[in-house]
């Protein structure tokens, strides 16, 4: 099994792209050998942290994501560049906040100077 | 669909007499004595994201076709011969329209047969699979796994989702600060619950279930006696009405 490894994806922050971005999630995810319901927990966080990111019809600029391998799971990492607003703090829903508690281990957003970021830990079961 | 006996006599009739003359008024009278088929079928293929009108509409396409095929001299009963038929029609209708982004036949063939795989693979395993047990199980690559589940997904989201166009940043969370974490749970209970409350049954049981009291989704689908894949597609439609109603909060 790979440890630390990383694969790094950036698309247009458009809803169509992210979809790609929540697949590449899945496809790390069955390299590390999480079950279908571990993946499908990690699509909806994905899903979750982009609509947080860029909302649902998407804004001008990019979103890089890195996901990082870890012997224990995986940690996504994603920074939105954008022209528009691009110091904001991102800010979660009270039911995102509900959603991301039930299918990640770790997850937080925060604003910077690079633009706002979210993070997130999927631990694998053992 | 059951008929009294007279009745099955006349339809039988009906249907030699239809199969000789093809009179369209017959044709007509024969459709609409077994509509209650079409619309028992129709409703078996709910909750994928189709209006129920339209699906009756699919299957008594698929009914017209079973009439107008039907040889009553083969002994068969008309129910069980139409059934198939209407079943293929709709089948073909979720194929070839019901899925938003193109998904190859060989992939929604593969999501077709996935619930099985998943199911029988969980009860032998005594937890949810990994995607490469399912891509063994199902001879498949994990791609196409992968691809076929998040096609399950792709289903239009139509009449129900929220209509666009309000692009402002309305959401809730534009009026929370950063408050202690019992503040937010108990904000989070009393926003939660009325956008919740808004759909059907099932699905609100399904959210409390997952994200409330933090079941699995096979857990979920062995408590509701559906599966795992079953689950998994109710829940992301669900997600994306609720980021709809975020977003137009209206």
């Amino acid at each position: 099994m790979t440890e630390d490894g990383e694969v790094r994806l950036e698309v247009p922050a458009s809803p169509e792209f992210l979809r790609v971005a929540r697949m590449m999630a899945a496809g790390v995810a069955s390299r590390l050998g999480f079950t279908l319901d571990e993946v499908d927990d990690l699509r909806i966080a994905i899903d979750e942290l982009c609509f947080c990111l860029v909302g649902r019809t998407g804004r001008p600029g990019t979103v890089a994501i890195r996901y990082l391998m870890r012997s224990d799971g995986l940690v996504v990492k994603g920074t939105g560049h954008f022209a528009d607003r691009a110091n904001e703090e991102p800010r979660l829903s009270p039911m995102s906040l509900q959603i991301l508690r039930a299918v990640t281990d770790e997850c937080q957003v925060e604003g910077g100077p690079d633009g706002p970021s979210f993070r997130l830990l999927k631990r694998r079961q053992a | 669909m059951a008929f009294d006996p007279s009745e099955r006599d006349e339809l039988r009739q009906k249907f030699e007499e239809f199969a000789k003359t093809h009179d369209p008024v017959l044709r007509d009278q024969l459709v609409t004595a077994h509509i209650g088929l079409a619309e028992y079928l129709a409703r078996r293929f709910t909750n994928r994201g189709e209006p129920f009108d339209d699906l009756v509409q699919v299957a008594s396409l698929g009914l017209l076709k079973a009439v107008d095929r039907f040889d009553p001299d083969r002994g068969l009963e008309f129910s069980t011969y139409a059934t198939p038929t209407i079943v293929g029609e709709l089948k073909r209708h979720f194929r070839d329209k019901g899925w938003a982004v193109r998904v190859p036949r060989r992939v929604q063939e593969l999501h077709l047969r996935l619930a099985s795989v998943v199911g029988t693979l969980s009860q032998n395993l005594g937890r949810s699979p990994t995607i490469g047990e399912i891509a063994q199980a199902a001879s498949a690559s994990e791609e196409d796994v992968l691809e076929a589940i998040e096609a399950g997904h792709a289903y239009r989201f139509t009449s129900l989702d929220a209509p666009s166009g309000n692009d402002d940043e309305g959401t809730l969370g534009a009026q929370l600060g950063e408050e202690d974490q019992a503040l937010i749970d108990s904000e989070n209970r009393a926003t939660l619950s009325p956008l919740i409350s808004r759909f059907p049954h099932r699905e609100q049981m399904i959210l409390h279930l997952r994200f409330f009291e933090g079941l699995t989704q096979s857990e979920i689908a062995a408590r509701l006696g559906i599966s795992q894949m079953h689950v998994s597609r109710l829940l992301a439609r669900s997600l994306v009405q609720l980021r709809a109603s975020a977003e137009d909060p209206a």
